[in-house]
């Protein structure tokens, strides 16, 4: 299917500017939304894995007409940050911090990237902008997304100055539920020299949603990005998470944990282009997949031509709970340059047989003893995670799930 | 000489170049690959009906199909042009024509040779003079100690003749069917020589099964066919030499590989390749095997400009095995895409894929590979291991691997690294005397040493020749 019958009749050139109008943007965001509005129907869906007979993830099934809806926008949103920092809603930003949006707004990810990073440009209603400025470490930005409307189009624009640093944590939960809901995030994060971020996301949204995440990171040299990336919530979630170490020296890490039980279907990517001297990555990505639950898992570390002296790593791990689930996965390693020290690995598996029954031959209820298998298995991870209250929330929302389970 | 040269004649050599004429007058008139041509091929062949007809079939899904342009990070197909595909396999005549003496071959083959240390009587065989003689003989002697036991090894155009009910039944029907993909389909349309071997059931067959001069014995041996199979309980090793460089006229090589590997039986099928560089080397190479059977693939990518090519075993029975053992070296200009795939169809199935490529002078290497475990394969289990050193910084490697797990009690792990040859490693070696050249062959050499243990000795040898001498800049 192409992407052009993919735009639907009820999305017009009035409503997008109805959007821009009522967050009183200027006039070169409104162009760049109605640019991203016309440019729908030449666009493609996301790239998906494509093997022999198969395609990973089918984003074709998503059906638009009845899931966006514009005009019709509900939330409760918490933005909170220190005062040392500017943490805005979108609307205050237009107003307060033009030319920042001006400089930065789609410089990391292009907007006309695919037909829905363009959907969600053409239509987003609410996000959040975190300035930080120069030698200031700001702690504890706290977002708080629920959606209570059938769709709903956020973004994120996270710049840090010269030698300041960030943490944020991100949470998107439902709130009313409805059927099905479709969620779209993009967040763009320019990391100036000598910076840190640390980006937490914990996706918890209804089982019913359909979700579209894409989050991309710029660093400046000695600038470290560190993304956090939880998905529990969706039928179906694409989600990409990556960075591009621009400058010298940079570094990223990417943790990713999840957890698809039911009919859940997560297509995560985690990528790193190492595209300047000295850069190191660090991807480290741990799942279970239960149920009739399916992952699919991208993980490439690009590194160009000119990054020299490259250290990059990653490791992705599933753990398959039941019979029916499954668990897709590619670890892909793009090298242009020799001067590189690279590895991935990837493993499936399910909970060993021997550690279960020397934990019953012990007296532990099966059952329970099952539970801290995953739960210890999700451990590794859990120490990457330096985000305490996520780490906090996570462990928890993994036992509540294990509880669940017959 | 006289006598080489009689032998010659008692083949159907003859008869090719007649046909060449027939095929030069045809491809004027219609260029492409038309069904004229197709017909003339099988014509030649003496082809019973039932082989034309599968040609045709396969000639009609292959111009329906789209080239496979659309993998990330491929070679670039756009210099092949599939329109001039029939035209291609002219020159390959019109140079056996031309070349009867060994001093006419372009000094680029002969210094390989040389460099090689190939003997002469190879020398002339791999340059195409003596090829039919020498592999006649080869035949015989093989035949002379196996027929009593039932097994067959013949060139493939003779097995449709003498066995057609064995060949009508596994050729390109189950394993590897024209549908496949885009080049299988042409390969169906256009085969021409290769071996059948045939090992009847609890028959082991000692020495390796060779067909090192088979490929240039044939005027069309761009697009050589193998079929083997292995019986239940029988156990075979073959090996494809495609190990000296050819002429610098191809542009295609098309093979295709079937391997049917029975209950219990188990099949090695070994290649070190080293096609010129301007050759695109696009195969379709596969093996279905039957409960306890056992499915080994070793092979050496040296040459061609552009390979793509994923040997594929498909573990249909309990209990089925599968182990590659894959080696690729990109030098300058060229891009070596290669993998392993694997079905895991049946419960208890076993496979291990041990990938090692090396680049350098802008070379480019890839490891794409498909482990499928389908639902249902219970306790089956696969690791993958890629490794790739890279000389230089014009060099590039990348590894691809999918997998696909719909089973849960399963053990599946790939790793993969990626370096350059340790300044240490190399200041060590030079510290104990060695030159920098000398150094780094070294430790290539230690880098595909579990690929070399794997072949004969002879294999083995040329291989790491090969493999020095591209060190050295020296080939082609």
């Amino acid at each position: 299917m192409s992407a052009g019958t993919q735009v639907h009749a009820n999305l017009t050139e009035e409503q997008v500017r109805e959007i821009s109008e009522g967050l009183d943007e200027p006039d070169w965001l409104l162009e760049t939304r109605l640019e991203a509005l016309e440019a729908l129907s030449g666009l493609d869906m996301p790239d998906v894995i494509r093997t022999p007979g198969r395609n990973w993830t089918n984003l074709h099934e998503l059906d638009f007409e009845s899931l966006v809806d514009p005009l019709n926008v509900a939330e409760n949103k918490d933005q909170v940050g220190p005062d040392e920092a500017d943490v805005l809603p979108w609307s205050e930003a237009v107003d307060e911090h033009e030319e920042l949006l001006r400089e930065h707004f789609g410089s990391v990810v292009d907007p006309q990237e695919n037909y829905l990073t363009a959907l969600s440009t053409a239509l987003f209603s609410t996000g959040t902008v975190i300035y930080v400025p120069e030698g200031v470490d700001a702690e504890d930005v706290t977002i708080r997304t629920e959606q209570n409307s059938r769709s709903l189009f956020n973004y994120t624009l996270v710049v840090t100055e010269e030698s300041s640093s960030v943490t944020i944590l991100e949470r998107q939960s439902t709130g009313a539920e409805q059927d099905e809901q479709y969620y779209s995030g993009i967040v763009e994060v320019v990391a100036g020299e000598n910076s840190s971020v640390q980006y937490g996301s914990l996706q918890n949204l209804s089982e019913e949603a359909y979700n579209f995440a894409l989050k991309r990171g710029d660093a400046d040299t000695y600038a470290t990005i560190n993304w956090i990336e939880v998905n529990l919530g969706t039928q179906l979630t694409k989600s990409g998470v990556s960075t591009e170490l621009n400058g010298d020296s940079s570094e990223t890490q990417i943790v990713g944990a999840f957890y698809g039980h039911n009919d859940q279907h997560f297509d995560l990517d985690a990528k790193v282009w190492h595209r300047a001297e000295h850069t190191t990555a660090d991807l480290v990505t741990r799942g279970v997949t239960d149920d009739i639950a399916r992952s699919v898992y991208e993980g490439v570390q690009d590194v160009g031509k000119d990054a020299w002296d490259t250290s990059s790593y990653q490791r992705e791990n599933t753990l398959m709970l039941s019979d029916e689930s499954e668990a897709d996965a590619s670890p892909k390693l793009i090298i242009n340059n020799h001067d590189t020290e690279a590895s991935h690995s990837a493993t499936v598996g399910q909970i060993d047989r021997e550690d279960l029954l020397y934990m019953t031959s012990r007296g532990v209820d099966p059952r329970a003893a099952r539970n801290m298998l995953v739960e210890g298995f999700f451990v590794p991870v859990l120490e990457e995670i330096a985000v305490d209250e996520l780490r906090d929330d996570l462990e928890e929302l993994v036992a509540a799930r294990l509880r669940q389970r017959n | 000489m006289s006598s080489e040269q009689d032998h010659l004649k008692e083949t159907d050599t003859e008869a090719r170049f007649e046909f060449k004429k027939e095929q030069n007058a045809a491809v004027k008139s219609d260029k492409g690959l038309t069904e004229e041509i197709i017909r003339m091929i099988s014509e030649d062949k003496d082809e019973p009906d039932w082989m034309l007809e599968r040609r045709l079939r396969a000639l009609k899904q292959y111009q329906n199909m789209p080239m496979p342009t659309d993998w990330p990070g491929q070679p670039d197909l756009s210099e092949l042009d599939v329109q001039e595909i029939v035209p291609y396999i002219r020159p390959d005549v019109d140079k056996r024509e031309g070349v009867d003496d060994w001093t006419e071959l372009p000094d680029e083959i002969k210094d390989t040779f040389d460099k090689l240390g190939i003997p002469e009587a190879e020398k002339n065989a791999l340059s195409g003079v003596g090829a039919q003689y020498e592999s006649e003989i080869v035949y015989q002697n093989m035949q002379e100690q196996w027929e009593e036991k039932g097994v067959i090894f013949c060139n493939m155009d003779e097995a449709v003749r003498e066995h057609p009910e064995l060949v009508k039944e596994y050729f390109m029907t189950t394993c590897v069917p024209p549908s496949d993909n885009k080049f299988a389909a042409l390969h169906g349309a256009v085969w021409s020589g290769g071996s059948f071997v045939y090992v009847p059931e609890d028959v082991t067959v000692e020495m390796p099964v060779q067909a090192y001069f088979r490929m240039n014995s044939e005027g069309m041996g761009q697009f050589e066919h193998t079929l083997i199979i292995a019986e239940p309980g029988s156990e075979v090793h073959y090996i494809e030499g495609c190990s000296a460089p050819k002429y610098g006229t191809h542009n295609l090589h098309s093979g295709g590989v079937e391997v049917f590997v029975k209950e219990d039986a188990h099949v090695q099928y070994s290649t070190v390749q080293n096609w010129s560089k301007n050759t695109f080397n696009l195969n379709t190479k596969r093996a279905i095997v039957e409960e306890n059977g056992t499915m080994e693939w070793v092979s050496g990518s040296m040459g061609s400009k552009a390979t793509m090519l994923y040997p594929c075993s498909i573990l249909k029975g309990r209990g089925a095995t599968d182990t590659h053992i894959t080696i690729a070296f990109a030098g300058k200009g060229q891009n070596i895409d290669t993998g392993a795939k694997v079905y895991h169809n049946a419960p208890n199935t076993k496979s291990t894929i041990e990938s090692k490529s090396i680049s350098k002078d802008g070379g480019r290497t890839n490891y794409r590979g498909l482990v499928h475990i389908a639902d249902g394969a219970e306790n089956s289990s696969t690791a993958v291991e890629c490794d790739a050193l890279m000389f230089d910084n014009e060099s590039t490697s990348d590894t691809m691997p999918y997998m696909e797990i719909e089973e849960s009690k399963v053990d599946v792990a790939h790793e993969a690294t990626v370096g350059k040859i340790g300044d240490e490693d190399i200041f060590y070696l030079q510290s104990r005397g060695l030159d920098d050249d000398d150094a780094k062959k070294m430790i290539v050499a230690g880098f595909i040493e579990p690929i070399t243990e794997e072949l004969p000795i002879e294999y083995a040898v040329e291989l790491n020749r090969l493999i020095e001498l591209e060190m050295e800049g020296s080939l082609g």
